[in-house]
C-alpha cells in the first residue's frame, strides 16, 4: 500500500493543475476576445472615417488627404488601410511597398501576418456602397504589442500559479501530516506492541481512529483473557488427570503388588508413558507462542525469583550467576520464557558440579541466551540425540530428555535455534538464538517515515 | 515426626497416609483449606504437605496466611500445576519445596526427609548422622561403626526425632506431640518404654534423662 500522504499530494497536484490551466487559459481567451471587440470598434471607426474621406473629385473618386490620420503616412507605423473600388485601389502610405493580406470575407480577422515584417495584424474588412459603386475598405492595426503583453501576462500568471501550487502543496503536506499524526502514533504504538514495550494502545485518539484502537485493544484483552482461561483449563485438566495418576503410581509401588512383579512392571511402564505424554502435551498446549503481541519478560524482575527457586530445588551449594544487560526485556510471554529458562537451567543444575551461569544478550537481529555449567557435558556424538529433530520422548536420554523437549518446542515456536556446545566452564553450553520479534507486515520505522 | 497432609483427593490421601505411615511419620489429614489455615497454625507440626487445588481456600492462599501469621514450619507443595511460573509463585508464597503430580511415592519420602534435615541445618546426605550413629531411613535401621542394629517402627520414629534434634532437651509431652497424630492417644509412659528400648539396644548413654525437664539425645558420646 502507498502512503496516504503521497496519494493526497498526487490527487491534489493533478486537480489543481487541470483546473488552474483551464481557468487561466479560458480567462485569457475571454479577455482577448473582449479586447478584439474593443479594437474592432476602433477599426470600424477608422474605416468609416476613410469612407467619409472619400470624396467625388474632378476625375472620379478622391481621398481627402487632410482627413487621414498621420499614422497612415509613416511607413510601417502599424496602421494600414486599403481601399478597393471599381476603378482600382489605394493603399496607405504606411504600407510602403508591402501588400496587405486580403481576406475573402468581410468582418474582423486576427493573426494575419504582414509580409516581411514580424507584425501580426488585426484586420477589418468592410464593404460599403457610395456614389453608386461598391467600395471595400480594409483597415488593419498592428496587434503585436497587445500579443506581447498577453504573453507577458501569461508568463506572470504561470509563475504565480506555480508558486501558488507549491505553497498549497506545502500547506497541504503540513495539514495532512498534522491530521495523520494520530495515525502515525498508532503505528508506532503497534510497533512497540510487537516489541513488547507496551501492552495496550493509547485510547486518546481522534474520533475516526477510536473504533480501530478500541477494537485492537479489545482483541488484545480478549486474547490475553482467553490465553489465561485456556491455561487455567489446562491446569485443571492436568490436576484432574495427574492426581489419579499419582494414586496409581503410589499403588504400583505399594506392597499389594509385591506378589505380581510382572503386573507392577507393566503398570510402572504404562504410567510412565502416560505421565511423559501428558506432561509434554500439556506444556505444549500452554505455550502462548506468538498469540499475544504485548507480552514481555522483564529479566531484572523475574530472574532472581527463578534463581531462588532453582537454589531451593538443587541446594545452596550451587553457585548461580547471571549476566544480563541492564533493563533488558524479552518480547515474549513471561510464562513461556520462565518455562524455557526454568527447564534449561534446571537441567544444567542437575549436571553441574558447582556453577551454572546464564547470559542473556541482545544482538543486532535477535537475542542470545547462553546457559553454561561445569558438569560433565555431553559428548558431541550424543548431542544430536538429545535435541535431534523428530526424536520421540521415550527415546530421549533421561535427565536431558523431557525438559529439553519442551525447550525445543518453545524455541521452534518462536523461530529460534537451540545448539549444544562446549562451555568455557568445562561442561555443556546450551545456546539459544531467538530472532527479533517483528511481524512481516510491519516495515521498519525508517522506511515508513520517508513516506509520510 | 508429625506431618500435616492437606489434600482433597481421598484416594491419593489414603495412599500417602499409608506409605508415609509406614515410614514412621504421624500424619494428620485435612481436605479443606479453611481448616488447614487454622490447624496448621495451632498444632506443632514438623512439616506440612500442601496440595494447591483445595476446596474452600486455594492452597497458595493458605500458605500465604500461614506465613504472614509467622508460621515457620517447612511446607512442601504438592501440585499438578507443573509450570515454572507457578513453581516460582509457590516458592515466593513461602513454600520450601515443590513436588509435581504425579510423583513416585519414594520421591515424596526423599523430599520430606531432605526438607526435615535442611530445616534442622543438616547437610543433604543419604543417611541421617548424629553423634556416631547413622540412621538409614529407607531400611529403618541404625548403624554404629560396622554394626547394624534393627529397630521397631516406634523406636525408629523416636530415634529419628532425637537425631534430628541432637543436644536439645525434649520433654515427654513435646515428644508425644511430634510422634503421634492428633487422633492417637498420647501416653507419656509409652515414650518412656521406647526410650528404655533404645537404651537397651544402643547403650544407656544414648539418651540422657534430665529430671523434671525431659530427655536429651547424647549419642554414643564420641
Amino acid at each position: 500500500m502507498r502512503s496516504i500522504q503521497r496519494r493526497l499530494s498526487l490527487g491534489l497536484i493533478s486537480v489543481l493543475l487541470i483546473i488552474g490551466l483551464v481557468l487561466a487559459q479560458t480567462s485569457l481567451w475571454l479577455f482577448e476576445v473582449g479586447l478584439q471587440r474593443y479594437l474592432e470598434s476602433g477599426l470600424r471607426n477608422e474605416s468609416e472615417l476613410l469612407l467619409v474621406a472619400l470624396v467625388r473629385g474632378p476625375d472620379g473618386l478622391q481621398l481627402d488627404e487632410h482627413r487621414l490620420s498621420p499614422g497612415y503616412q509613416r511607413p510601417y507605423s502599424g496602421h494600414y488601410f486599403r481601399i478597393d473600388f471599381d476603378q482600382g485601389h489605394w493603399r496607405s502610405r504606411s504600407l510602403w511597398d508591402l501588400e496587405l493580406p486580403h481576406p475573402g470575407q468581410p468582418g474582423l480577422h486576427a493573426d494575419l501576418a504582414l509580409e516581411k515584417t514580424d507584425q501580426s495584424l488585426l484586420l477589418l474588412h468592410t464593404d460599403y456602397r457610395k456614389f453608386g459603386q461598391t467600395i471595400s475598405i480594409t483597415v488593419a492595426q498592428d496587434y503585436t504589442p497587445v500579443r506581447d503583453s498577453f504573453a507577458l501576462v501569461q508568463r506572470i500568471g504561470l509563475g504565480l500559479g506555480l508558486m501558488a501550487l507549491i505553497l498549497i502543496l506545502v500547506l497541504q503536506r503540513v495539514t495532512v501530516r498534522r491530521a495523520l499524526r494520530p495515525l502515525e502514533r498508532a503505528r508506532e504504538q503497534i510497533f512497540q506492541l510487537q516489541q513488547g514495550q507496551r501492552s495496550q494502545l493509547d485510547e486518546r485518539v481522534p474520533v475516526e481512529l477510536e473504533p480501530l484502537v478500541a477494537q485492537i485493544n479489545h482483541l488484545l484483552a480478549h486474547t490475553e483473557d482467553s490465553l489465561k482461561r485456556s491455561r487455567n483449563a489446562l491446569g485443571n485438566l492436568g490436576h484432574a488427570l495427574k492426581t489419579p495418576l499419582a494414586v496409581l503410581m503410589s499403588l504400583a509401588e505399594g506392597d499389594k503388588l509385591a506378589g505380581h512383579p510382572h503386573v507392577r512392571e507393566t503398570l510402572r511402564d504404562q504410567l510412565h508413558h502416560i505421565q511423559q505424554r501428558l506432561e509434554r502435551e500439556l506444556n505444549r498446549a500452554r505455550l502462548s507462542g506468538d498469540a499475544l503481541p504485548g507480552a514481555r519478560f522483564d529479566c531484572a524482575a523475574e530472574i532472581p525469583g527463578l534463581f531462588s527457586t532453582l537454589r531451593m530445588i538443587h541446594g545452596e551449594h550451587l553457585e548461580l550467576s547471571s549476566e544480563i544487560g541492564a533493563g533488558l526485556f524479552l518480547p515474549w510471554d513471561r510464562e513461556d520464557i520462565l518455562e524455557l529458562l526454568g527447564n534449561v537451567m534446571d537441567n544444567a543444575c542437575k549436571w553441574a558440579d558447582s556453577h551454572v551461569s546464564l547470559t542473556i544478550a541482545k544482538g543486532a537481529d535477535g537475542y542470545c541466551l547462553l546457559i553454561d555449567d561445569d558438569g560433565p557435558g555431553i559428548p558431541v556424538h550424543h548431542r544430536d540425540e538429545v535435541i535431534g529433530r523428530g526424536n520421540r520422548l521415550d527415546e530421549q536420554v533421561t535427565g536431558h530428555g523431557l525438559g529439553l523437549g519442551i525447550v525445543k518446542d518453545i524455541v521452534e515456536a518462536w523461530g529460534g535455534r537451540i545448539q549444544l556446545l562446549d562451555s568455557p566452564m568445562g561442561g555443556l553450553q546450551v545456546r539459544i538464538d531467538l530472532p527479533e520479534r517483528l511481524s512481516p507486515q510491519l516495515p521498519g520505522t525508517e522506511s515508513t517515515r520517508q513516506l509520510s | 515426626m508429625r506431618l500435616l497432609l492437606v489434600e482433597d483427593h481421598v484416594p491419593l490421601a489414603d495412599e500417602l497416609i499409608s506409605t508415609l505411615g509406614r515410614q514412621g511419620y504421624a500424619i494428620d489429614w485435612l481436605t479443606d483449606g479453611r481448616d488447614a489455615i487454622h490447624q496448621g497454625a495451632t498444632e506443632p507440626y514438623d512439616l506440612i504437605v500442601l496440595d494447591l487445588g483445595l476446596p474452600g481456600v486455594p492452597g497458595l492462599e493458605v500458605l500465604q496466611k500461614w506465613r504472614s501469621g509467622g508460621l515457620s514450619t517447612p511446607v512442601l507443595i504438592l501440585t499438578a500445576r507443573a509450570s515454572w511460573a507457578e513453581r516460582i509463585e509457590g516458592l515466593k508464597a513461602g513454600a520450601d519445596d515443590y513436588l509435581t503430580k504425579p510423583f513416585h511415592p519414594e520421591e515424596l519420602q526423599l523430599r520430606i526427609q531432605a526438607l526435615l534435615r535442611r530445616v534442622r541445618g543438616l547437610v543433604n546426605q543419604p543417611k541421617l548422622e548424629a553423634a556416631g550413629l547413622h540412621l538409614d531411613e529407607g531400611r529403618q535401621c541404625v548403624s554404629r561403626g560396622e554394626e547394624d542394629i534393627q529397630l521397631t517402627a516406634a523406636e525408629f520414629r523416636l530415634l529419628r526425632y532425637f537425631m534430628l534434634h541432637p543436644g536439645q532437651i525434649l520433654s515427654k509431652s513435646h515428644l508425644a506431640e511430634h510422634l503421634y497424630d492428633g487422633e492417637n492417644e498420647r501416653d507419656s509412659n509409652v515414650i518412656e518404654v521406647h526410650v528404655n528400648h533404645l537404651r537397651r539396644k544402643l547403650g544407656r548413654a544414648v539418651v540422657e534423662t534430665r529430671r523434671g525437664q525431659g530427655y536429651r539425645f547424647a549419642g554414643t558420646g564420641e
